[in-house]
C-alpha cells in the first residue's frame, strides 16, 4: 500500500456535555465522541466510514474537518511535501460535505458557491466549471428556495470542492436522493477519486457503499473497530468464504456433504425450494450438492453492516442497537473479556 | 484577496441579504414613524415638553429625537441579528462556513460589520433626513461636531445591541431562545432599566425621583454608565453643556469602548469555540 495521504494518531474529541450540579450549574464533562483513533486516508482511495447511529461518523468528519479541535492525538499528512508533516489545520486542504445542508433564501445556486468561495478566494472560473461538474450549470441562476433535494445534494458537494480539496469528507450524501441521482452521486465519486482526491464517505447502508468504496473503517461508540479493504475486514472477522446456495426438490445435506469440510450457517426449506448457507470449500460442496439435488442458483454472500458490527463488537445485535445512544466509552473488544470481570 | 477584502466580502454579502429582505421591510415604517417622525414632532417651535422644557437649538432637539433610536432603532438592531449565527446553524450553513479556511475571528468580524451595517445604513439616512427636518424647522444645523457626535454615538448603540444579539445566537439552538434573548436584553435596558435605578436609589437613600436632587442626578448619571442606553444618552450629552449629571465626557467614551470592546471579545471568543 503506498503511503498515506493523512494519518491520524491516536486522536481525541469528545463532545462537552451538561452536568449541572448546585454550586456549579455551568459545569460541563466530556462525554461521547472519539476516542483513541488510528486512521489512515489514501489519494485516490475511497474510505467507507461505517457504523450505526450515534456510533460517532459526523464527529470523526467535523475533526477531520477542522470543524472540532483535537484534545489529544496527532495528524500528519503529505499535502505540501513528500515527506507527512504535522498539521495543526486542515481546513485548508480539506473539502467538507455536511449532512443535509437545507440552502435556503434568495440567493442564486452562483451567488452561493460565489459567497463560500470568497472564503477560500476561489476564482469564479472555478466555479463555472463546478457547476459543469455537478450538473447544475443549467440551473446557477435557480433561487436556492426553488432547489429540489437532489440538487440540494449537488450544491453542497460543489461547496465541498470549492478549494479543490486534496481529502473530500461527505456524510450521509445518499440521504435524500433517488435511484438515478445516487447514481450519478457515485459516478461522480469514482471520477473524483480517479483524479487522486482521497474520499472520505460516511453511511450506515452498506449496500449502497458496496461498489464505491476501496476501504471500510468500522466505527462504533466513538471508536474505530476495524479498518482495510472489505476482504481484509472479512478476513479478520471471520465472515468471508460465506456461500448461498439454492435448489429445489428433495435434499439431505447431512448426508451429500459428510464427507466434506464445511460449517452450516443454515438450512431454510420453503415448499419445493431451499436454501442453504455455509462457510467453507465452495466448489466441493456444490458439486456434491448438484450430485445429490437440484441446483438452482448459488452466490458469495456478502456481509451487511449489522454482520460486520456484531463480529467486531463481539455483541448482539439486540445489545449493539440498544446501547446506540449511551455516552459509556468502554472497550469494544468484549469477547475476550470473562463474565466474572 | 488579502484577510481584509474577505472579511469586507462577506460582511457585504451579509448586509446586502439583510438590508433588501423582508424583515427590513416591515421594520422600514417603525424606523421612518420613530426617527424622522421624532425629528418633527420635537422641533415644533411650539413644542413645550411636560417639565416645561422647550429644546431651543438643533442638538437639543436630536437629544430628545434619539428617543427614537432608544426605543425604534435598537429594536430593529436586535431584530436583524438575532439569528444570525442560529439560523445557519439550523440549516447546516454555519458547518459549511466553520470548514472554510477563513478564521473565526475573521468571520465572527465579518457577521458583526454586516448586520451593524444592515441597520446602521438605513438609520444613517432617516438621521439625515431628520437633520434636514430640523434645518427647515429651526432655520438652523446643528454644527459639525454636534452631527459627528450624534452620528457616531448612534452608530456605536446600534453596534452594541447588534452585538448582544449575535451573542445570543451564539448560544442558541433554535430561534426562538434567540430572540427571546437578544429582546430580553433590549427589553431590560430599555423599559426595566428605570427600575435598576429606582431600587438602587432607594437602597442607597437617596430621594426617587426628585429630578433636582443632586444626590439623585449623580446616582442616576453613574448607573447609567452601566446601560448601553445611558452611555449613548451620556455620548449625546457631551454636546448639551447645560446637562451635567456628574459624568465627564471622557468617562462616557470610556464606557463606550468598554461597551463596544467587552462585547465583541465575548462574541469572537464564542466564535472560536462555536461547534455547529
Amino acid at each position: 500500500m503506498a503511503e498515506p495521504l493523512l494519518t491520524f494518531a491516536n486522536a481525541e474529541h469528545r463532545h462537552m456535555i451538561s452536568s449541572a450540579t448546585f454550586p456549579r450549574p455551568w459545569k460541563k464533562v466530556k462525554g461521547p465522541g472519539i476516542v483513541g483513533l488510528n486512521l489512515n486516508v489514501y489519494d485516490g482511495c475511497v474510505l467507507g466510514l461505517v457504523g450505526p447511529n450515534g456510533a460517532g461518523k459526523t464527529t470523526l468528519l467535523r475533526m477531520m474537518a477542522g470543524i472540532l479541535p483535537l484534545q489529544g492525538g496527532t495528524v500528519t499528512a503529505r499535502f505540501s511535501s513528500s515527506q507527512p508533516e504535522h498539521v495543526d489545520d486542515l481546513r485548508q486542504w480539506v473539502g467538507h460535505m455536511p449532512e443535509q445542508v437545507r440552502w435556503q433564501g434568495g440567493q442564486t445556486v452562483r451567488e452561493a458557491l460565489e459567497a463560500i468561495g470568497d472564503m477560500r478566494n476561489t476564482p469564479s472560473k472555478r466555479i463555472d466549471g463546478l457547476l459543469d461538474l455537478v450538473g447544475l450549470n443549467q440551473r446557477k441562476d435557480e433561487r436556492l428556495d426553488n432547489l429540489s433535494q437532489g440538487m440540494r445534494q449537488r450544491l453542497s458537494i460543489a461547496a465541498a470542492l470549492l478549494g479543490s480539496p486534496k481529502v473530500l469528507l461527505l456524510d450521509e450524501p445518499f440521504n435524500g436522493l433517488d435511484p438515478v441521482a445516487a447514481e450519478a452521486f457515485t459516478q461522480l465519486v469514482k471520477r473524483l477519486a480517479s483524479k487522486g482526491v482521497a474520499v472520505v464517505i460516511s453511511s450506515h447502508m452498506v449496500a449502497q457503499l458496496d461498489q464505491l468504496i476501496d476501504r471500510i473503517a468500522l466505527l462504533h461508540r466513538g471508536q474505530l473497530l476495524d479498518e482495510g479493504t472489505l476482504e481484509e475486514v472479512e478476513g479478520r472477522l471471520d465472515l468471508s468464504n460465506r456461500y448461498r446456495i439454492k435448489g429445489k426438490g428433495p435434499v439431505d445435506i447431512a448426508a451429500s456433504l459428510s464427507e466434506i469440510d464445511h460449517e452450516s450457517l443454515g438450512f431454510e426449506h420453503d415448499n419445493d425450494e431451499w436454501t442453504f448457507i455455509f462457510r467453507g470449500q465452495a466448489e466441493a460442496v456444490l458439486n456434491a450438492l448438484m450430485e445429490s439435488a437440484t441446483v438452482t442458483s448459488w452466490s458469495p454472500v456478502p456481509p451487511n453492516l449489522v454482520e460486520l458490527l456484531c463480529a467486531a463488537t463481539g455483541m448482539e445485535v439486540e445489545d449493539i442497537s440498544l446501547e446506540v445512544g449511551s455516552s459509556a466509552m468502554l472497550p469494544m473488544r468484549i469477547s475476550e473479556v470473562s463474565e466474572d470481570e | 484577496m488579502s484577510d481584509r477584502g474577505r472579511i469586507w466580502r462577506m460582511s457585504q454579502r451579509i448586509r446586502d441579504r439583510q438590508l433588501f429582505g423582508i424583515r427590513l421591510k416591515i421594520m422600514l415604517p417603525i424606523l421612518i414613524l420613530f426617527l424622522p417622525g421624532m425629528a418633527w414632532g420635537f422641533s415644533d417651535p411650539e413644542i413645550i415638553l411636560p417639565g416645561g422644557h422647550q429644546p431651543s437649538t438643533p442638538m437639543e432637539v436630536l437629544f430628545y429625537a434619539s428617543l427614537g433610536v432608544v426605543f425604534g432603532a435598537t429594536m430593529c438592531a436586535v431584530l436583524l441579528s438575532f439569528d444570525g449565527i442560529s439560523r445557519d446553524r439550523s440549516s447546516g450553513m454555519l458547518e459549511i462556513r466553520l470548514a472554510q479556511p477563513m478564521p473565526r475571528k475573521h468571520q465572527a468580524t465579518a457577521l458583526i460589520l454586516g448586520h451593524w451595517q444592515a441597520i446602521a445604513l438605513p438609520v444613517y439616512a432617516l438621521m439625515l433626513v431628520c437633520l434636514i427636518i430640523v434645518r427647515y424647522r429651526m432655520s438652523e444645523w446643528p454644527s459639525a461636531v454636534e452631527t459627528l457626535v450624534y452620528l457616531l454615538s448612534t452608530g456605536l448603540i446600534l453596534l452594541w445591541y447588534t452585538l448582544f444579539a449575535l451573542l445570543a445566537s451564539t448560544s442558541a439552538k433554535e430561534q426562538g431562545t434567540a430572540v427571546a434573548f437578544g429582546i430580553g436584553v433590549w427589553f431590560f435596558f430599555t423599559f426595566l432599566w428605570a427600575l435598576v435605578t429606582t431600587m438602587v436609589a432607594y437602597a442607597s437613600g437617596v430621594a426617587i425621583g426628585e429630578a433636582n436632587d443632586p444626590a439623585w442626578v449623580a446616582l442616576e448619571g453613574a448607573l447609567d454608565l452601566l446601560s448601553p442606553n445611558g452611555v449613548y444618552h451620556h455620548l449625546l450629552e457631551t454636546q448639551l453643556p447645560s446637562v451635567d449629571r456628574g459624568i465627564s465626557a471622557w468617562q462616557a467614551w470610556v464606557g463606550a469602548a468598554v461597551w463596544t470592546i467587552l462585547p465583541w471579545w465575548m462574541l469572537h471568543r464564542r466564535m472560536e469555540g462555536l461547534v455547529p
